[in-house]
């Protein structure tokens, strides 16, 4: 084989060279890119890959694509035995695996897995063009299908070098597919050495092409889907990128401003396209597809092209379509940062002055008066007037717990009576509360997640200085998108604080008999779990308990509690005009929840009950499917008259 | 060119407006004040013309809240910020502050003064005419586009029936903006933070020179309208009571 030796030492340097100068580009942005912290706790993030490969947690969420991608990725490993073998005993005469099992066990295992491998292409080839998953759509197809050919190249041409070797004279007894070609063979009477010959070289050959072929495909994946998933991010998922102090504007214009593990990112795609399937942008036929933000900036990165990045490359609309709602990052197997990267170059929009009139009138009214709807700060307190108590000024005088209004809750007609209901509820089980009064402002979650990261610095430091000026224990918000900033934000601009949930404090005031409850006749109700409770802040469980502490019985709909769809508001959508959406989220959503036939549709944010209200005017079920807010399930039983 | 733009402060009409105890005026206590919306045209038509053709900016604004909305408008390309004092906290009376705007147009050697068309407390305009006059320079009202053509300016002025004429005319001048040629930019919180650290001038006020003419007697609020009706939210029942009130009030034939 001597003579072989050179020719493959040859092919194989020059194919490693073209390996290494078709990826010279995204070596050389990975390498220019700032830079990312993300080299802390290396055993959670080694625990997270093990999940994530090892047991392909989020791949068998599919159950069809996880079973043939595990079938593939395993059989991958196993066959990997047979390059080695391929490569060593050429390259370096006399190495062989045969002294630790490579004609015995790990010739049968090659044998099987050479099967499976094959299976696992079958399935992945008749998902692809048979079943056609609509998250396919946008997908490159010639990508995966010169894989498939070289894939199937590769195992077949090592299987019928196996077995023209038997044919040979080698022994077959570890290796029963093997001889089953080698009977083939014989029948065929095919010469054995110029055939064993003929298969190794094409083995190498296909090799040797997908080593070249892959940096410009998503099969980097194989490469890059263990350490994108290992430099994944730790930080509490609800809070937004802070901005870099070394970046002279908030926002990023360019790919070459993305730190590495966003560039990383951008090359670790599979172009799965479960990100677009879980999208509520996507669905409701708004031009963004978190897959193809992705992709389209993967390709820019690698074309080095002059088209510029936001408003070109990714297109403003596409930018502006996003609710912020986390559903693709919660879905990508390979922990790719959607969201990071829109609020980048949407902070960058923001700073140029580039915002549609809708979203210009609200955040000028945010600055203007610290709320979204151009009302009076001196009205915010108003809906307290229709109670029949008088409730506590937090700012001049202790409170056990400080209760952050928010802004709908606050100022919308359709959500007041909610916010007076959780007032009485809390009073009831003699909650020592108060409010901010006219200090409170908009949290800013929703601002910042617009982009416009100067406005919710002011409004965050605001509240902060009002927060921190009142004596109080606990903070409990209605909204869960100030929730959120308050929780997650905050804590980077001065303010950490014990913050939870309306539902959560309900919640716990049932668990500790402080409400005295008249229970419903258990009727059957459905719970939308709101992006910024349950997907950020893990709230699914409370709301839930209270469903059931009312008396009702709870059937979720299919996608609940982490795959919760989002309605449609979050991230400043809710600001924002419905141009170009041809079925609103928040009516995909009711016509899910008619489906299941319940007569209640139950809400935990105060954007949901006006989303979700609008939604069943519109759709004309107003009637057949009532939006209530879980406080208003809640009947207390009559206080025994004295 | 250097121009100077009027910025106004006028209450918020989304405020619950309360008149003081003579009847007289509002009771501005407790009142969120915001820039008067021509005012916010004539600014940004201001900056529209420095970065088409060059120019300073200074911009002059008057009553409560100045300082936050002259901070603004260094954030959207002003040059120099000054807050004119004024005599109480009254109504801004254009026929009291046009002679401190006329002093600082001298004084600042401006070529163009620019200010709203009107505010809501000088519907009729007058700002315009008073200053022109004071100062002996051309004036027009309403304008909606400018452009610098040399020494002199461009005004396109809108008529009624979709009608805009255009004018030349020499500067130095005084115009009513009714709206910019472009709508007013967005200008991000942290450009706003950043021009927080400018220096806002203060200029006093300085009599107009005019007699009194006129004395506010009585102000009324806004009386209480028909009340609307609501119609449900059943589509098909709300269609049918619509054509009927329709009908009713000899809207439509039925
Ligand atoms: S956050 Fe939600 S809306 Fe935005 S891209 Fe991801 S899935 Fe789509
Ligand atoms: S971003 Fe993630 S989920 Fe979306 S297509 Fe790429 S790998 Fe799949």
């Amino acid at each position: 084989m001597t003579s072989e030796t050179p020719v493959l030492w040859i092919v194989t340097l020059a194919a490693v060279a073209l390996t290494a100068w078709r990826s010279r580009r995204y070596i050389a942005a990975l390498a220019q890119a700032p830079g990312a912290s993300r080299f802390d706790q290396p055993w959670r993030r080694l625990e997270g890959v093990a999940i994530a490969i090892g047991l392909h947690r989020k791949m068998l969420r599919k159950p069809l694509s996880g079973i043939l991608h595990a079938l593939i990725f395993v059989s991958f490993f196993v066959l990997f035995t047979v390059t080695i073998e391929a490569f060593g005993s050429r390259l370096f005469p006399g190495f062989s695996l045969a002294p630790i099992g490579g004609d015995s066990w790990i010739a049968l295992l090659q044998d099987l897995f050479a099967v499976l491998m094959l299976a696992g292409l079958g399935l992945a080839v008749y998902q692809r063009y048979v079943l056609k998953p609509a998250r396919f759509r946008g997908s490159s197809g010639s990508d995966a299908a010169i894989i498939y050919v070289l894939i199937l190249l590769i195992v077949s041409s090592l299987l019928v070098e196996a077995g023209a070797r038997i044919v040979g004279g080698a022994d077959g007894s570890w290796r029963p597919v093997a001889s089953l070609i080698a009977d083939l063979l014989r029948a065929l009477s095919v010469p054995a050495r110029p055939t064993e010959r003929i298969a190794y070289w094409i083995h190498i050959g296909a090799i040797l092409a997908f080593l070249i072929y892959i940096p410009g495909s998503k099969h980097r994946h194989m490469f890059l889907a263990a350490p994108n998933i290992y430099f994944r991010n730790l930080e509490p998922v609800g809070t937004a990128p802070a901005v870099p102090p070394e970046r002279e504007t908030p926002g990023v214009a360019s790919l070459a401003q993305f730190d590495w593990k966003q560039q990383l990112d951008l090359l670790s795609c599979t172009e799965c396209g479960r990100c677009q399937a879980v999208c509520p942008a996507y669905a409701s036929g708004l031009p963004l597809s978190p897959k193809m933000l992705i992709t389209d900036m993967r390709d820019a990165l690698a074309n080095d092209a002059s088209t510029p990045l936001v408003g070109g490359v990714i297109a403003e609309e596409t930018l502006w379509a996003c609710t912020t709602c986390r559903a693709c990052i919660e879905a990508c197997p390979v922990e790719i940062e959607h969201l990071p990267k829109i609020i980048d170059m949407r902070r960058h929009l923001v700073d140029e002055g580039r915002v549609s009139p809708m979203l210009q009138d609200a955040l000028t009214n945010l600055t203007r008066l610290g709320n979204s709807m151009g009302k009076p700060s001196k009205m915010r307190a108003r809906w307290t007037k229709e109670l029949g108590f008088p409730v506590k000024d937090a700012r001049s005088e202790p409170v056990d717990v400080l209760w952050f209004v928010g802004d709908y809750a606050s100022y919308d007609p359709r959500v007041q009576d909610v916010t007076r209901k959780v007032a009485e509820l809390f009073t009831a089980a003699g909650v020592d509360f108060g409010i901010l009064f006219d200090a409170e402002r908009n949290s800013g979650n929703d601002v910042r997640r617009a982009g416009e990261e100067g406005l919710f610095e002011t409004l965050a430091q605001s509240n902060i200085d009002a927060i921190r000026a009142c004596t109080f224990n606990r903070i409990v918000t209605t909204d869960p998108h100030s929730l959120n900033a308050l929780k997650n934000d905050y804590r980077h601009f001065g303010g950490a604080f014990e913050v939870l949930h309306y539902t959560a404090l309900l919640a716990e005031l049932v668990a500790a008999g402080r409400l005295d409850i008249a229970p419903a006749d258990g009727a059957t109700v459905t719970y939308h779990d709101p992006c910024y409770l349950g997907r950020y802040n893990g709230g699914f469980d409370a709301p839930r308990d209270l469903i059931r502490a009312a008396g009702y019985t709870l059937h979720d709909m299919a996608r609940c509690r982490e795959n919760s769809f989002c309605c449609g508001a979050g991230g400043g959508r809710i600001w924002q005009s419905d141009d170009g959406v041809k079925e609103r989220p928040s009516e995909n959503r009711i016509r899910e929840a008619l489906g299941l036939g319940v007569g209640t549709f139950v809400v935990a944010c105060p954007k949901d009950k006006v989303m979700y209200t609008a939604a069943t005017d519109a759709l004309g079920v107003a009637s057949s499917l009532r939006i209530l807010d879980v406080a208003e399930l809640i009947n207390l039983r009559e206080a025994p008259s004295a | 060119m250097k121009i100077l733009v009027v910025l106004r402060m006028i209450p918020d009409s989304a405020g619950e407006l309360e008149l003081t105890s003579d009847g007289r005026g509002i009771d501005r206590e407790w009142l969120d004040f915001q820039l008067n919306d021509f005012d916010d045209h004539a600014l940004e038509e201001a900056i529209l013309l420095k970065e088409a053709a060059g120019a300073t900016v200074v911009a002059v604004a008057i009553g409560e809240g100045s300082n936050r909305v002259l901070q603004m408008a260094v954030a959207r390309g002003a040059d120099e910020a000054i807050a004119l004092e004024a005599e109480g906290d009254g109504m801004i009376d254009s026929r009291a502050i046009a002679g401190s705007i006329v002093a600082l147009a001298r004084s600042k050697a401006a070529d163009l003064v620019l200010c709203g068309v009107q505010s809501t407390e000088d519907l009729f305009g007058q700002l315009v005419p008073y200053a022109g006059a004071l100062l002996s320079w051309p004036h027009v009202s309403g304008s909606s586009r400018l452009g610098a053509d040399g020494s002199a300016l461009r005004v396109t002025q809108e008529r009624g029936g979709g009608i805009a004429a255009t004018y030349e005319i020499a500067l130095p001048a005084v115009i009513g903006v009714q709206t910019a040629s472009k709508a007013p930019r967005y200008v991000s919180g942290s450009k706003l933070r950043e021009a927080s650290k400018t220096a806002i001038g203060k200029a006093p006020s300085e009599p107009a020179g005019f007699e009194r003419s006129a004395e506010i007697v009585a102000l009324r609020l806004p009386g209480q309208r028909g009340t609307g009706e609501n119609l449900g939210d059943n589509p098909e029942n709300v269609a049918e009571r619509l054509a009927n009130i329709l009908a009713a009030k000899g809207f439509a034939g039925v």
